[in-house]
């Protein structure tokens, strides 16, 4: 009975021992290449709401490549290098203050010293979970250039058509400010009315994660625009003023 | 392959398949199966962890105590799925965020247990590989079926490729759980049907 036990505890020791030391093998091995991943996704979903207008050469794109580009995801992990020069030499990072002392991040993606679009992330609650976003706007700091939303656990199908072009491409135009003040950028049910109105197509099955999508764009927008939005409002016109 | 062999590994494709006749592995089934692609990876990953832990716990069989013997499984299986979600983060980052949590539930996947508990404790490694690889393959031809008819009815596309016209507006209840329920309970009355097997009531 003795040696029975014994044989059991010696067994679970070795077996926890070896299972424990291999995970931390693989973990420690494949660690970097995840890293990357992650990192590569980031800056994929940064480039996307930036949509840039322009290829890393410098080459004007047209309409319908930047579509093209959008919708197919040739922003994508062969493009690696791509996506390396782009951030390198066309996208400043910076931390920028938000009311309530909280901090936030700020993208500009520039050329030739003029500023093409802005980005900043956005996050917030759909049905099952934290939905991440990156809106990305004109220089006019008013209208949405590009969007993406990514990093979610929707339904797939359902909720999960937040992460499809055919979503994201809608928001293009769209406004968030206008007249001194901001609008508010609305998900319909179903198809938007074609009727010029701040809406988009919502996604048929998932009104609550369309809920939480207008929500939190328009939510973290505001944030953005107290602090950071409304003084480069009026830094833009000083510097326009003083040339 | 001997006659053995080939039943071990062609029996759980239609017979006695995981999904439709030992009614295992429902659950997961149901979740990764609204597009081809999720459903694709999840096979392999299933098939991957089956033929490791059948094929390790076989040759531990003679030492395993027989008190811990369903945790030292447990241990061996749970190492191997996070080995392969691992795996997955790095190399098919994409479809790994895809799966989210459905790759680490293949711990609590009654097949892997189930055929570790039911066949390899009592059977050489080679056997019980073999025996892996079919259940995986029985539980994967279940997932293709499923995602091929929800994806194709859910959105009209298979692969994320459009296959219907562009008109076609997809139905929703194949999106979501419930229509999984409907395609694997037809899959088992048609199987049912053509093999004229039928459990006791």
């Amino acid at each position: 009975m003795q040696k029975d036990e014994l044989h059991t505890i010696k067994f679970a020791g070795i077996v926890c021992l070896v299972c424990s030391l291999s995970l931390a093998g693989v973990r420690q091995t494949l660690r970097p290449i995840q890293l990357e991943n992650e990192r590569m996704d980031k800056q994929v979903n940064v480039l996307k709401a930036l949509f840039p207008d322009f290829d890393p050469d410098g080459n004007e794109l047209s309409e319908a490549d930047q579509i093209r580009l959008f919708t197919e995801g040739r922003i994508l992990r062969s493009n690696r290098d791509w996506i390396q020069r782009y951030f390198e030499e066309f996208i400043t990072e910076e931390t920028v203050e938000l009311p309530r002392g909280r901090e936030g991040t700020l993208y500009r993606l520039s050329r030739d010293g003029e500023t093409v679009s802005f980005a900043f992330p956005a996050e917030g609650k759909g049905l099952w979970s934290t939905v991440h976003s990156y809106v990305g706007l004109q220089p006019d700091l008013a209208t949405i250039r590009g969007v993406t939303f990514f990093d979610h656990g929707e339904t797939p199908g359902l909720g999960g058509e937040a992460s499809k072009p055919w979503f994201q491409k809608n928001f293009k135009g769209k406004k968030l400010w206008a007249d001194g003040e901001p609008v508010t950028l609305v998900v319909a049910k179903g198809s938007a009315p074609d009727d010029g109105s701040n809406q988009v197509d919502g996604m048929s099955g998932a009104t609550i994660t369309g809920n939480g999508i207008q929500r939190f764009v328009n939510t973290t927008f505001r944030q953005y625009n107290e602090t950071v939005f409304s003084a480069m409002r009026d830094g833009e016109t000083e510097i326009e003023g003083d040339s | 392959m001997d006659k053995k062999t080939k039943a071990i590994v062609f029996d759980p494709l239609s017979d006695n398949n995981p999904i439709t006749v030992q009614m295992l592995g429902i659950c997961s089934a149901l979740a990764v199966t609204a597009q081809l692609n999720t459903a694709f990876i999840m096979s392999i990953a299933v098939i991957v962890v089956l033929c490791a832990s059948n094929t390790i716990i076989s040759l531990m069989r003679h030492h395993i105590p027989p008190k811990i013997r369903m945790i030292v499984e447990m241990v061996v299986i749970a190492s191997l799925v996070i080995t392969v979600d691992q795996v997955l983060k790095a190399y098919a980052f994409e479809a790994s965020k895809q799966l989210s949590v459905f790759v680490g539930l293949i711990i609590t996947n009654c097949i892997v247990m189930g055929r570790a508990e039911a066949f390899a404790m009592q059977n050489p490694p080679r056997q019980a590989f073999m025996d892996g690889l079919g259940n995986g393959l029985g539980y994967s031809a279940i997932l293709i079926i499923v995602g091929t008819f929800r994806e194709l009815i859910g959105a009209g596309t298979l692969f994320g490729a459009r296959v219907l016209p562009e008109s076609y507006d997809g139905n929703g209840l194949m999106v979501i759980a419930p229509g999984a329920f409907i395609i694997i309970g037809l899959i088992i009355w048609l199987q049912r049907t053509i093999t004229g097997k039928y459990e006791e009531a």
